[in-house]
């Protein structure tokens, strides 16, 4: 158990290095790189000296440009652990960790209820799906289910825009809270936020449970047909037993595999639910960074999606064991793997796009 | 051909299957010549502007007083070139990869699968979004390499694990004692085995690419240039068609032709699956 866990916070901090890396080198070394280009605007605006140009370079990457590129790298990596990621180009009072900061929590609340939401839903649909293979409600259900899943979530983003924004006007068209509201531990706060929210959380359960319940119908069939439910049924267990320790519990492990998969999903797609929504996340500011050429806070916010991606991940994986056993003991870990590898279905994976 | 006529058999008994399969086919031949018979013109016809739905404009004009319809036909190409040579270059490294590692074995593929696992846990989107940014290209073959950047891993793993099981089947014992080169065995042996597995995630894979790629027109991180159905989104919102109903057609034109061409192949690729598994016919 031990070894497994350090196996995946080694992991984790290594996938963590190589995001860092490759970002360095984006920024610094790419022909026609951001830094360069900062430094050739700031010359040609006058009136700066070499110094304030260095100075005011340093402070946005964090780096000094005349060091030889080992030693920027070393410091880069340094200040990014120590929680220094520069100053936004675009606004450099601030800090990008402190816009991060407050960035953060919104997409977290509205991933984690919209995952949350969507799993449960379509792990119900599913289970319905395989209970009832082979009725009208099954055939129905799975056209609709299948459908859904494959509409771009920034598609039904704006098709809940024009409709509940535009024509009705229903819910707020952007922010996360009301103007007229004090933020703090107060009804009306919170009533304002779970308003503001519903609309993205919305967009995401829409496109996303689709996938779930499809995954979770591929899943219990094959499990319907596995030898060891037919023992169990021979062994005379009454048929609630079957379903709760045989079929569900089985059928649930490839479902757990695929909720680590998908967090990467659901912050890779809220960057297209929170700029459309104008919901101020983390991918709005990614967005939002993108467009103004903001590299510095771009790559803030690309760092800290995958670093939450990573922690994620890292919690389910750490949870993992408490459904298959099996990972976590060194005889039986790679028999599972290869399981877990085989029994993603091929339906839930590729739809709504959800493979980018 | 035992192929083809097993996917007709399957294809008639499913009729969702076979109009998606149809759906498809129409979409390519659309991509292919719609841009030789449909023409549109730069010329800008102000006067013309936000017109109803008319003979010569089925699907009314947008702000310049072009067709809907025609721009709607033109840009089919370019998502669909892009979404296909994505789904070839992400098809392509997965399958080598995963029948590499999973028939080498040992230290080679404890290594590829680490990286491959690094991939596989950075966020694809965040990624893509952020490299389209620095690259700024208007190549589509550049786009293609950077839409399938992380796409390959999820393939790569399960492949892998199909080819672990084959390798220790006779047939490949049997190529073994031959000696037969590595190269004969990935690409003779094990990818025929893996063929059908690999045909369903191509067409995925060209779902999933078409997502990106359109996200990134969206949003306006590809530069916009031409005519496709992301920068018809893109310049529908930016000039508000959320608020009028003015310009209702220019937005949502675009927005069916992508939604029916995810949803046919989502359903076309089904047949497929039931083409390869005998197991999911019988049920």
């Amino acid at each position: 158990m031990t070894t497994y866990i350090l196996r995946r916070l080694g992991m984790a901090l290594v996938v963590i290095l190589v995001v860092l890396t490759m970002s360095f080198f984006m920024v610094r070394l790419m022909p026609g790189n951001p830094m360069d280009a900062l430094a050739a605007q700031l010359r040609a605006q006058g009136g700066l000296t070499e110094q304030d140009i260095q100075n005011r370079l340093n402070a946005v990457y964090g780096v000094t440009p005349t060091a030889p590129v080992w030693q920027q790298y070393l410091t880069y990596i340094g200040n990014a652990f120590r929680g220094d990621l520069g100053v936004p180009i675009t606004n450099p009072g601030t800090t990008v960790v402190a816009i991060i900061a407050e960035a953060l929590p919104w997409t977290i609340i509205v991933v984690a209820f919209a995952l949350i939401i969507s799993f449960v839903i379509g792990v119900a649909i599913g289970a319905a799906m395989a209970a009832f293979q082979n009725t009208w409600f099954a055939k129905v259900t799975t056209f609709f289910v299948s459908v859904l899943s494959a509409i771009p979530n920034y598609l039904v983003a704006i098709i809940l825009l024009y409709f509940f924004t535009g024509v009705w006007q229903i819910f707020p068209s952007g922010g996360a809270y009301g103007v007229d509201v004090t933020p703090g531990f107060n009804a009306e706060y919170l009533k304002s936020v779970a308003w503001h929210a519903v609309l993205p959380i919305a967009a995401t359960v829409i496109t996303s449970f689709g996938g779930w319940a499809l995954a979770m119908k591929g899943s219990a069939i094959s499990v319907l047909g596995a030898e060891y439910v037919r023992a169990a049924e021979s062994r005379g267990l009454s048929p609630r037993r079957i379903t709760q320790s045989y079929i569900g519990r089985n059928s649930m492990l490839p479902m757990i595999t695929q909720l680590a998969l998908s967090i990467g999903f659901m912050f890779g797609g809220s960057v297209f639910i929170e700029t459309y929504f104008q919901y101020p996340g983390i991918g709005f500011y990614l967005i939002q960074s993108v467009n103004q050429r903001d590299y510095s806070l771009m790559m803030g916010c690309f760092l800290l999606i995958t670093v939450s991606v990573i922690i994620a991940n890292l919690l389910v994986d750490l949870l993992y064991p408490l459904v298959d056993p099996r990972i976590a003991r060194p005889a039986t870990r790679k028999k599972a793997e290869v399981q877990a590898d085989k029994s993603v279905p091929d339906e839930g994976l590729g739809a709504g796009g959800t493979m980018a | 051909m035992r192929f083809l006529k097993d996917l007709w058999r399957i294809l008639r008994g499913d009729k969702g299957a076979l109009i998606g399969g149809i759906i498809v086919l129409l979409y390519c031949l659309m991509a292919l010549i719609g841009p030789w018979v449909v023409p549109l013109s730069n010329e800008q016809d102000p006067a013309n502007a936000y017109a109803g739905p008319s003979w010569s404009h089925p699907l009314g004009t947008d702000a310049l007083g072009q067709g809907v319809l025609s721009q709607i036909i033109v840009g089919s190409r370019p998502i669909m070139v892009v979404g296909l040579l994505a789904a070839i270059i992400t098809v392509f490294i997965g399958v080598t990869v995963g029948l590499l590692t999973g028939y080498i074995g040992g230290w080679f593929d404890t290594l590829v699968m680490r990286i491959t696992d690094i991939f596989l846990t950075i966020p694809g989107l965040p990624l893509i979004i952020v490299l389209a940014a620095f690259i700024q290209t208007t190549n589509p073959v550049v786009l293609a390499i950077i839409l399938s950047i992380t796409a390959w891993a999820g393939l790569a793993r399960s492949i892998r694990s199909q080819a672990m099981s084959l390798r220790s089947s006779d047939f490949i014992e049997a190529a073994k004692l031959q000696g037969v080169p590595l190269r004969n065995m990935i690409f003779r042996q094990l990818l025929p085995n893996v063929g059908p597995y690999v045909a369903i995630h191509f067409l995925l894979a060209i779902t999933g690419a078409i997502y990106a790629q359109v996200g990134l027109f969206l949003l306006g991180i590809a530069p916009i240039s031409g005519t496709n159905w992301g920068i018809m989104i893109n310049l529908a919102m930016a000039q508000g068609a959320l608020y009028t109903t003015d310009s209702a057609l220019y937005l949502f034109a675009p927005m069916a032709a992508i939604v029916i061409l995810q949803v046919a192949f989502v359903f076309f690729s089904r047949a497929l699956d039931s083409v390869f598994n005998p197991r999911l016919r019988v049920q």
